[in-house]
């Protein structure tokens, strides 16, 4: 226990060093006041910079809250996604490429305490970042549209925080099995995407897909109510996330460290 | 006590073979010297016995263990290319080697500072290792090698990269290393070899050709040599001399010769007369012996 702290301790110390924990939580505070922020003043910056001939009239509905605050949800879960995985992709990547994997694991370390240590300070860091983007999403919304419960938000940010634990543990699985970060970035993005895409055009297939839990993070604003598979999905999702973290220790194990 | 015993030790890669039946041990205390050319399967050796590479067929035994089992705990590794987290410093890496290899937070506190002391570098021990030279990164690695008093210590190279300044002061790190624990380090360096080593396992195309003792190569192939420095104008008279009995061979370099001989005492004084009597004109005359380079070169080349 004491050697995976050690490991855990250096993650962390890792990302302060190289100030990913700054400029992550940044870049998602960003992406969550986008959306409000650019539905709110549109109608003023379609006046002053649209070019419109003297005299135009423009009707916009103002959106109700929920429908802004599921926009910044969609932000999150593609940009966001996008960028928790390019800046996770190398995490054992590059330390097996560059020879760090092989000068720490020539200690007696079992490969699952490096495997894990990973695996927790790479979600802490996306799963925080998550929580201050969606969080300046939701005060803006509420001061700028009206009010969504906080109790919704908090309920909402949880499952959407399990999605990004899955696509984060995707990209260590990925991680694990390539050398090059940018194969495995991109493999896990495929994946992502084409499961996104999958569980919404065939939905009654894809009852079980982790992708519901998005589903069900914007039923959960709209409607008050968590979306049908969401059990299910949740269970498929845990499930995936355990079996490939001892994909990755296994991988990991049988391979030749350079 | 035999401390490591390998049997049958092969590597392939596709269809490359880099290590073929290699058998060798050794004992406990003693420091072992891997010699062999560039590309001779040295560096998969070691890495097969530190455990990151796994061996397409033959067995590894060390003391009691079982055979093949993980020997992590027991070895220490220093690669010929070390790499660090450059964002650490030299402190900071060892505590956290030390602590990954189960020492207290204090005890790794405390071997930090002996071992910054040890390899000479406590100076910098507070700088970025990006910020290292190549010696610096290179005692750093023996330091996280030894921080857990592995009972066996693998170096690769560990002298190759260095500044003839450098070169020499690992060598006597290595020989005050050598007195706590069992090394086997690779080089392609005979001399590093012969300064500190007690065993030599000669190396070629993945082959062990020599396993022994310094010591009992020396008795075995050292010949009395006489060595003569003269012009070339003169070599052609020395030629001659390959005939006589007392000499077994000569071999020619530029303005020299080596010439091998049998009775060294008889052949001294007959070269010598012979030199006087033909007036050959001579720069140097030395009395001496072989040295193992001969032995490696002729391993190396056959």
């Amino acid at each position: 226990m004491k050697q995976w702290i050690t490991l855990f301790k250096k993650e962390q110390l890792e990302m302060l060093r190289n100030f990913k924990w700054v400029w992550l939580p940044l870049v998602f505070i960003i992406l969550g006041m986008t959306d409000p922020l650019s539905s709110y003043y549109m109608p003023r910056i379609i006046d002053a910079v649209g070019g419109m001939p003297e005299g135009t009239v423009i009707e916009m509905p103002t959106p109700q809250a929920a429908e802004v605050l599921l926009a910044t949800v969609s932000q999150l879960n593609l940009l966001g996604v996008l960028i928790i995985v390019l800046a996770s992709m190398g995490v054992i990547a590059a330390e097996r490429k560059s020879g760090l994997a092989a000068m720490v694991l020539v200690k007696p370390i079992p490969i699952i305490n490096y495997v894990t240590a990973k695996w927790l300070n790479v979600s802490l860091i996306g799963c925080v970042s998550l929580f201050v983007g969606y969080i300046t999403g939701w005060y803006y919304t509420s001061v700028l549209f009206g009010t969504v419960s906080f109790e919704l938000f908090l309920q909402s940010y949880v499952i959407f925080a399990i999605w990004y634990t899955f696509v984060l543990t995707l990209t260590i699985f990925f991680s694990a099995i390539f050398k090059v970060a940018g194969v495995a970035g991109f493999i896990t993005l495929t994946i992502v995407i084409s499961l996104s895409i999958l569980t919404n055009i065939m939905g009654d297939y894809m009852i079980w897909s982790p992708a519901q839990l998005g589903d069900s993070v914007a039923s959960l604003i709209m409607v008050g109510q968590l979306g049908d598979g969401f059990w299910l999905s949740l269970s498929v999702t845990v499930l995936l996330v355990v079996a490939m973290l001892f994909g990755a220790t296994k991988i990991l194990e049988n391979k030749e460290l350079e | 006590m035999t401390i490591l015993a390998v049997e049958q030790l092969s590597k392939s890669y596709n269809e490359n073979l880099a290590v073929k039946d290699a058998t060798f041990q050794f004992e406990q205390g003693r420091c072992v010297a891997l010699l062999g050319p560039n590309g001779a399967g040295k560096t998969t050796i070691l890495k097969m016995l530190a455990g990151l590479l796994k061996p397409t067929t033959g067995k590894i035994k060390f003391q009691h263990e079982k055979e093949n089992a993980d020997l992590r705990k027991y070895i220490g590794y220093l690669p010929q290319y070390p790499v660090f987290h450059d964002w650490m410093t030299g402190a900071e890496f060892l505590q956290y080697i030390g602590k990954l290899t189960h020492l207290s937070d204090s005890k790794a506190k405390q071997r930090t500072i002996e071992l910054l002391d040890l390899v000479g570098i406590s100076d910098a021990k507070n700088r970025r290792i990006g910020k290292y030279s190549g010696g610096m990164k290179q005692r750093l690695g023996i330091a996280q090698a030894i921080i857990h008093h592995p009972k066996l210590l693998l170096l690769d190279e560990p002298v190759s990269a260095l500044d003839p300044f450098g070169r020499r002061e690992v060598l006597e790190m290595i020989k005050k290393l050598k007195e706590d624990t069992t090394i086997l380090f690779s080089t392609h360096v005979l001399n590093d070899a012969e300064e500190v080593s007690e065993d030599v396992i000669i190396i070629n195309h993945g082959e062990i050709k020599v396993s022994n003792s310094i010591e009992q190569l020396r008795k075995q192939h050292q010949q009395a040599m006489i060595y003569v420095e003269t012009n070339v104008q003169e070599k052609k008279q020395l030629q001659e001399w390959v005939n006589w009995d007392v000499v077994t061979d000569i071999v020619f370099e530029n303005h020299s010769a080596q010439i091998i001989v049998s009775d060294i005492e008889l052949a001294k004084q007959k070269i010598l007369r012979e030199i006087v009597e033909k007036n050959i004109s001579i720069q140097k005359f030395e009395v001496g012996r072989t040295t193992l380079e001969d032995l490696f070169v002729k391993v190396v080349r056959g």
